[in-house]
């Protein structure tokens, strides 16, 4: 596969906490319009790699390239316009906006940015937001099936639906690669399935040109949608692969995998 | 030379001992202390009070302010404040020891009399005995600081670094919930973490006191010096924290020896000296680009999840709740009813009540910078009177020396203080909160006494008079005009908050790893709300001065600022309305008391506006928030019912019917 059938690669990423090894030459390709995995157990670094991915920690080492343009040294801001989006393990969201305000703040920075400044002395904040924004925000929340919760302040929701929030507004700033850690964690198995669903409705509609970097413990559900999958290990990258591959690789069974999980999602 | 740095070095260890109190509190408890000088006030003053007032030896004294009253103040302190504090945001740690730093001084002047001192002693006998050492004289008082610091700095580092008791409190750092599942009660180490705290900074209060003064002012200068040891020490390492300390003693030392003593530059470069520190250390990371985040979230994944939601947090997602089912009429009813009473107010005063009420309607502009700073901004800074200061002192040098229109000189006022808002932003935008909490803490005084005791604002202690404008020369009329510019101001903060860069800056606020990814700069964000803020602060700081008539640089004291900070955020940082009522509390209370409550109770207003900011350890969104909700929920009940009622009338006859 050549360079420009990747909307984003890692490139021998190296990261250090002190004496620790997070990450050890870590190197990762997410192909256009695609689902990738990335599996491992707790402490494996994989969120650290997001943290490099997106910017908001540095590397000691490696690069990173997001649609051809090498942004190793670029800030996460700039990272975002240029078409990376990402959740947190850990919710980071905004305390004093609804739902839909997340959404909306999302998509404006991303299509409306002269708004930020603009707004602030013009009177549009009392005037009824463009009709192409309603139907923009209005799509995200039907797609993730989140319309009870629209204008439910975020600090009201359980951890679940912060979840779904944190994705929302991740795809509302129209991503070409969309970096998701541990999306599912903390939702129900009717929600998980929901929003697997989902997820692979945004890649494979014919509007948008999406990817996604799916970090997960729920491995079933990633050999199921990934169409490559990595494992971590010790901030080593000790196995890539096809599902199946991964599914038969004898590494990925001894290093992470239960037997039980193979021998499960062998089945299905 | 060799006594001028035997007395600087005096000077640092007081330093010394300060701010390896405030590191270690830090430490174990995730908050720093500053109120760490008001106590160590408050601990001096007692000694004096036992010791000169009531004539008890100097040891009974001593041990019983030292090893009774300051210890059992910290445990007090412990159990009616700081354990509240543990997980609260910055912005509430910071100001509820703000509260408590305001309040402190204004109790001891209540308990141990308002008495003006000229002497305070030490803890050597009078008269103080003189030692020659190879020539050099030292005093008894001096020998007694070099033996404090030497058993609170080696002793203490020895015991923590060494020894279970040491072990346990730096488990505490930690995280609490781990420490009490190994056995350890985090409430036994913590209330003695806070007794020997307060112990410390009552020794460094009664040792500073013969030096510097017994008076609750000198004792922020002591603290400034103390923060920028704090500062440079990166808010964690003592060795660092006490090294800074001498060298700002030493410092302070030779620039008395080298400066003619007559010169007003020597006081002026010996107050600098703690900001010159701050400014090397943030020049140098700057060059180093070092991140410096004060890590704010203290304890670990376990304490959060076991730590109770705080109450502001539920209690604001079900008013947000109720704010989107309520009408405009319901959600604006309160802004609406004060606007009116605000109205109508000056109809109804007069005289000197008159008089407050237009200072206050200017007041509530410069409050209108702080709530837009800290409260949408995020920002705690504490230096918002400097703007004030710069906007009032300008437009009265325009307005009067320069013959400028008086209102435009207001206008030029707020100019000339954007652009320093502009580079204080510069400067700390990048640091934790803590550090932006001390940095502009030391700036406010740095230009307190260097830039604002210049001749030209002083003018010979009477200030610059400024001439209202022709068209609202009364009290009634400028109150209007001061009314008219803060509704203006109100909303256009108002309206910044409702619209997409208001929604912004809650993104930055709430979670700034959230807003970078979503292509946010929050670093444009911030200076761009800095800027304003000193723009509005500026403003607000010229109508202030055309309201009072005149410009008196003394006016603009930090430990001023530090009150209105308190003042503004105890009732309400987040409202444009409790900007207004701020104001008019902060003028109009004091008067109240003044002409109705006899002298003794003079302090008890400033000791409720630091109550009202301690207060904010369990209602951080105010008073105003707190009693609008109660009363929009009334609203909303009503309504409820009144559609229930309708509801029925409905049903009933259906009902009937079947
Ligand atoms: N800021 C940090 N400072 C020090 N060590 C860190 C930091 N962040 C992560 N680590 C360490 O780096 C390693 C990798 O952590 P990371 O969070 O990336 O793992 P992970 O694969 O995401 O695990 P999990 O499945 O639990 O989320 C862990 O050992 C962790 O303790
Ligand atoms: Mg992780």
């Amino acid at each position: 596969m050549s360079a420009d059938d990747q909307v984003l690669v890692g490139r021998s990423i190296t990261k250090r906490f002190g004496g620790l090894v997070a990450l050890n030459d870590v190197s990762i390709e997410v192909p256009k319009r695609s689902i990738v995995g990335l599996v491992g157990p707790n402490g494996a670094g994989k969120s650290t790699l997001f943290g490099c991915l997106s910017g908001l920690t540095r590397p000691e080492g490696g690069s990173v390239m997001l649609n051809g343009r090498d942004v190793t040294r670029t800030k996460p801001q700039k990272r975002a316009r240029l078409g990376m989006a990402r959740t947190f393990q850990q919710p980071e969201l905004f305390t004093g906006l609804t739902v839909r305000e997340h959404i909306v703040l999302a998509h404006r920075v991303r299509f409306e940015r002269r708004r930020l400044w603009s707004d602030m002395v013009g009177p549009r904040s009392i005037m009824k937001p463009p009709a192409s924004e309603t139907e923009a925000v209005d799509a995200i929340i039907e797609l993730l099936e989140i319309e009870r919760l629209a204008s439910m302040p975020v600090t009201a929701l359980p951890l679940g639906s912060t979840r779904l929030v944190e994705v929302a507004r991740a795809l509302a700033c129209a991503p070409d690669v969309l970096l998701l850690d541990e999306p599912l964690s903390g939702l129900d198995v009717n929600e998980s399935e929901a929003l697997a669903r989902a997820l692979v409705k945004v890649v494979t509609e014919a509007e948008r040109d999406l990817s996604l970097l799916l970090v997960e413990h729920d491995v079933a559900t990633v050999l199921a949608i990934s169409k490559k999958i990595y494992v971590l290990d010790f901030g080593q990258l000790i196995a890539s692969g096809t599902p199946d591959e991964i599914r038969s690789s004898d590494i990925v069974r001894a290093a992470y995998l239960g037997d039980d999980a193979v021998s499960e999602t062998a089945a299905d | 030379m060799v006594q001028y740095i035997i007395a600087g070095l005096v000077l640092g260890g007081i330093y010394a001992i300060s701010s390896s109190g405030l590191v270690v509190t830090y430490e174990s408890s995730g908050i720093l202390n500053f109120a760490f000088g008001s106590i160590a006030f408050f601990i001096a003053r007692l000694y004096y009070f036992l010791n000169i007032q009531h004539n008890m030896g100097i040891t009974v004294s001593a041990v019983l302010s030292l090893v009774v009253a300051a210890p059992a103040l910290g445990i007090l302190l412990y159990f009616a404040l700081f354990r509240f504090l543990r997980l609260s945001s910055s912005l509430v740690k910071v100001v509820a020891t703000l509260g408590l730093s305001v309040a402190l001084p204004a109790v001891a002047t209540t308990l141990f009399g308002n008495i003006s001192i000229l002497v305070a002693p030490g803890l050597a006998p009078q008269p103080v005995h003189v030692f020659m050492v190879a020539g050099v004289p030292i005093t008894m008082d001096q020998v007694i600081v070099y033996i404090s610091v030497i058993l609170t700095v080696v002793v203490g580092g020895l015991v923590l670094r060494f020894t279970e008791v040491g072990l346990r409190v730096r488990a505490m750092v930690d995280s609490p919930a781990m420490t009490s599942l190994s056995g350890t009660n985090p409430v036994r180490v913590s209330v003695g973490v806070w007794a020997v705290s307060t112990f410390f900074a009552g020794l460094a209060g009664i040792l500073a006191a013969p030096i510097i003064g017994l008076d609750s002012q000198h004792f922020t200068l002591l603290v400034a010096a103390a923060f920028a040891a704090v500062v440079a020490a990166r808010l964690r390492s003592i060795p660092i924290a006490v090294m800074v300390s001498f060298a700002m003693g030493i410092a302070t030392s030779l620039i008395q020896y080298y400066l003619p003593s007559s010169s007003v530059w020597t006081s002026r470069m010996i107050t600098a000296v703690p900001f010159l520190f701050i400014a090397i250390f943030l020049v140098y990371n700057l060059i180093l680009r070092r991140d410096l985040s004060d890590s704010t979230k203290v304890g670990s994944a376990l304490d959060a999840a076991i730590e109770p939601h705080g109450q502001g947090v539920l209690e604001s997602s079900e008013a947000a709740v109720l704010d989107a089912s309520m009408g405009f009429i319901a959600r604006y009813s309160g802004p609406i009813v004060v606007a009116i009473i605000a109205m109508v107010l000056p109809f109804l005063m007069s005289g000197v009540w008159l008089t407050l009420l237009v200072q206050a309607y200017a007041l509530g502009i410069v409050f209108l910078a702080i709530t837009l700073v800290t409260g949408e901004g995020g920002m705690i800074w504490l230096c918002q009177i400097t703007f004030a200061g710069i906007g009032g002192l300008w437009t009265a040098q325009l307005a009067t020396d320069y013959h400028w229109p008086v209102l435009l000189a207001v206008l030029a006022g707020g100019l000339i203080a954007l652009p320093v808002g502009l580079l204080v932003g510069f400067l700390t935008i990048r640091l934790g909160g803590l550090y932006v909490a001390l940095i502009t803490l030391t700036f406010a005084l740095l230009m307190e006494s260097l830039y604002f005791t210049q001749g030209r604002f002083s003018n010979g202690g009477l200030g610059v008079n400024v001439l209202r404008p022709s068209f609202a020369t009364s009290d009634r009329a400028f109150a209007y005009v001061c009314l008219f510019v803060f509704i203006l101001v109100a909303l256009f903060v108002v309206n910044l908050r409702r619209s997409t860069t208001g929604m912004a800056l809650d993104a930055v606020r709430s979670s700034e790893p959230g807003a970078r990814t979503l292509g946010i700069s929050v670093v444009q964000m911030k200076i761009v709300v800095a800027g304003l803020a000193a723009l509005l602060a500026g403003i607000g700081g010229g109508m202030l001065v055309v309201a009072q008539t005149a410009a008196q640089p003394v006016n603009y004291s930090t430990f001023l600022g530090v009150v209105w900070l308190a003042v503004v955020v105890s009732i309400g940082i987040r409202s444009s309305i409790a900007a207004l009522v701020a104001g008019i509390t902060f003028l109009v209370f004091p008067q109240l008391v003044t002409t109705y409550l006899p002298t003794a109770w003079s302090q008890i207003p400033v000791i409720l506006f630091g109550l009202g900011a301690i207060g904010v350890a369990k209602f951080p969104q105010g008073t105003v928030e707190q009693n609008g909700e109660k009363f929009r929920r009334i609203l909303l009940k009503q309504a409820k019912k009144r559609s229930d009622k309708k509801e029925l009338a409905l049903t009933s006859p259906q009902g009937e019917a079947t």
